[in-house]
């Protein structure tokens, strides 16, 4: 569980088709700070190697990926703006 | 079933992020060339990556004030009504919203200055998804060291 300190953004981005949820991180991701931590729910199949790419890209972390049963919750800690 | 997964820190990307360029030249006309524009364009700059869009021959079109149904090529058209079926049940988003996205996160969109010359329009003949209108060398110079699509 992530300690309640920490900034935590929830990004609910379910039934959205692909490239919804890496749109709705990156708006989150932009007015994040270093240090936030970002949730993201999502139910396109895609997001789970789209994430990978995202956090590549912009240089931050993925700390985890969950299939839960009505959605994949991803788990993203923000290393750099 | 839940099942959680850890995904190792991939170490040498966290410490230096790749950017990246691309640069679309948008020329056909007809419906499904504008879909991958929409998802490349929100897509690439949801990545953080620099994308222009140069909007030239046909697909002038899809970008003026005075609206313009977008047809489909003759080979399509059969799976045309599946595949608007199938994107409104998945909530897939019109071209023109995702490239709107895309501009929200800092894509940039050209009309072809000597097509517009042959057309007869000018910028005011555009709609807001048009920063300029520019020609082919000032495009060119932009997309260099990136990567360079002609749809």
């Amino acid at each position: 569980m992530e300690p309640e300190t920490v900034p935590h953004t929830l990004v609910d981005a379910r039934g959205s088709a692909c490239p919804g949820p890496i749109t709705d991180l990156s708006m989150a991701y932009r007015r994040s700070k270093v240090g936030d931590v970002i949730e993201l729910w999502a139910t396109d199949p895609g997001v789970k190697p789209d994430v990978r790419a995202w956090a590549t890209k912009t240089g931050n972390l993925v700390r985890s990926v969950e299939h839960q049963p009505d959605k994949i919750v991803v788990v993203l800690e923000i290393l750099r703006r | 079933m839940t099942t959680t997964q850890s995904v190792p820190a991939p170490a040498p990307d966290v410490e230096r992020p790749t950017t990246g360029k691309i640069s679309i030249m948008m020329f056909s006309g007809t419906a499904d060339k504008f879909i991958p524009l929409g998802i490349l364009s929100q897509a690439a700059a949801a990545l953080g990556m620099e994308v222009n869009v140069f909007v030239t021959g046909f697909a002038l079109h899809g970008f003026t004030n005075e609206h313009h149904d977008l047809p489909f090529p003759v080979e399509f058209e059969a799976m045309a009504p599946a595949l608007a079926q199938g994107m409104e049940a998945k909530h897939v988003e019109s071209w023109d919203t995702m490239l709107r996205k895309a501009k929200e996160l800092g894509a940039k969109v050209y009309a072809c200055s000597a097509m517009c010359e042959i057309m007869g329009l000018t910028k005011a003949d555009f709609n807001d998804l048009v920063d300029d209108v520019v020609g082919a060398a000032t495009f060119l110079e932009m997309a260099e060291h990136g990567e360079t699509f002609f749809v």
